[in-house]
């Protein structure tokens, strides 16, 4: 049996606009990690972020003819997402919620920011840093989250965020010295 | 994790959602481009026009004035081009970065190719003389332009007072020359073997011409120094009167 091969994601774009079921395709592959990172951004409860995801997978279908072959389709989607969750907290007011970052995401955060070895890091620490994390304004954090939780590329965030490399770079450096700065001020010494 | 996927497209169909249509977004993408293009070109514009001025002012009048060169440039530098210049530039950068892709470029690249368009296309106006037809335009319909908001030739040659006159001349004598200045007055010009007369300034009736020289009683002015109407120092390189029999002959042969 021959295995029929994954469509690319420009073919179910192009079999989307004329019907809302291939968009689902689309939507599987993409759900997961759009998931994670609403819910990293925003640390709603699980429910929240699925009303999220929701209305993001609605805009990403209403602007399916404004798709740029030139970006990858995940760029493209984390940036709609990224607009929405800011457009969520302008109109909700709101800030990020605290503590819904995994124990795991948070280490690598912590560890590319203060180059340490992973197997160092422990509960304790990591509970003092997210404290930290926190303080941080949300352009920082979520340079820090794309970068390394998301483990994404720079000209990817560059394509998420609408910024240009150099910028994308200061973010994430000046995200780290800040992490670093907030540690010291709160004497965490924990290494 | 509820079926996100079925209630998504539930509701897609539902509500009878629909990709917006593509002209919508073309005319947004290409709308910027075009808003681009016209910036380019207003810049372009500007740019010619601070090409005609500065071509056309005179660079060396500081030594009349007993200035020195740095000070006296600054003074009659074109502020106001040189705004609006400036304003074009940093709207065309917002409008590149708001492009779908405008984010790639560096600040140095969208200066580059900001800059490097207005130029280019700025002395191509200039070649074709349309710098010099807006800075008529600006000066007749506007006329604070010329008076306060920039040093033109025409502001840089109506300074009697401070030795600089320029007319069209009226009739020419040995010793004297009848203009009429940019206000329409008429002016006696002496001028004597001293006189300075640029070779090429043409000094026949109907012809246009600046003097440098000093005011005297009523409408008298003595001419120190004769220069051609067009140009800026383009005119340099002439010879006193004061020079060799021959030349001070030639000289006064050709104003006779």
């Amino acid at each position: 049996m021959i295995e029929k091969e994954p469509k690319l994601d420009a073919e179910l774009i192009e079999l989307s606009k004329k019907d809302p079921e291939s968009f689902g395709l689309l939507m599987e592959r993409y759900q997961g990690p759009l998931f994670h990172y609403i819910r990293r951004m925003t640390q709603l409860p699980k429910d929240d972020v699925e009303d999220l995801l929701q209305d993001v997978f609605i805009k990403i279908y209403q602007k399916l003819n404004e798709y740029n072959e030139e970006l990858k389709f995940s760029s493209w989607a984390y940036r709609i997402a990224h607009n929405h969750i800011i457009d969520y907290f302008r109109k909700a007011n709101a800030r990020p919620q605290s503590n819904s970052l995994e124990d795991y995401e948070w280490e690598k955060i912590i560890s590319a920011s203060i180059h340490i070895e992973k197997d160092i890091i422990n509960k304790d620490c990591v509970e003092k840093l997210k404290t930290c994390m926190q303080q941080l304004p949300i352009k920082y954090r979520e340079v820090l989250i794309l970068r390394f939780v998301e483990e994404m590329e720079y000209e990817e965030i560059m394509d998420i965020l609408k910024k240009p490399k150099g910028s994308v770079a200061t973010l994430i450096a000046r995200g780290k010295e800040m992490l670093i700065r907030n540690m010291r001020e709160q004497n965490i010494n924990c290494f | 994790m509820k079926d996100l996927i079925k209630d998504t497209i539930g509701k897609i169909k539902n509500q009878h959602i629909k990709p917006d249509p593509k002209w919508k977004y073309l005319i947004r993408k290409y709308g910027i481009w075009v808003v681009f293009g016209i910036i380019i070109l207003l810049g372009a514009m500007s740019f010619s026009v601070t090409y005609f001025v500065l071509a056309s002012l005179d660079w060396d009048l500081y030594r009349f004035m007993h200035q020195n060169a740095f000070s006296y440039s600054l003074s009659i530098f074109p502020y106001f081009w040189a705004i609006v210049i400036a304003i074009f530039l940093g709207i065309a950068f917002f409008d590149i970065r708001r492009t779908e892709t405008g984010y790639r470029f560096s600040r140095l690249k969208i200066a580059i190719l900001t800059i490097g368009s207005i130029i280019v296309l700025g002395f191509a106006m200039s070649f074709v003389g349309l710098g010099e037809r807006l800075n008529l335009k600006m000066t007749r319909n506007f006329p604070v332009y010329s008076q306060h908001m920039m040093v033109t030739k025409e502001s840089q040659w109506m300074q009697p007072n401070r030795g600089f006159l320029s007319g069209t001349v009226v009739a020419v004598s040995n010793e004297e020359i009848k203009v009429d200045d940019l206000n329409k007055k008429s002016w006696s010009v002496q001028i004597n073997e001293q006189t300075f007369i640029r070779p090429m300034a043409d000094i026949a009736p109907g012809k246009m011409i600046k003097i440098i020289g000093t005011v005297g009683i009523g409408d008298n002015f003595s001419a120190s120094e004769i220069r051609p109407w067009a140009g800026g120092r383009m005119g340099e390189g002439g010879q006193s009167c004061g020079g060799t029999s021959n030349t001070c002959s030639m000289m006064l042969k050709k104003i006779k």
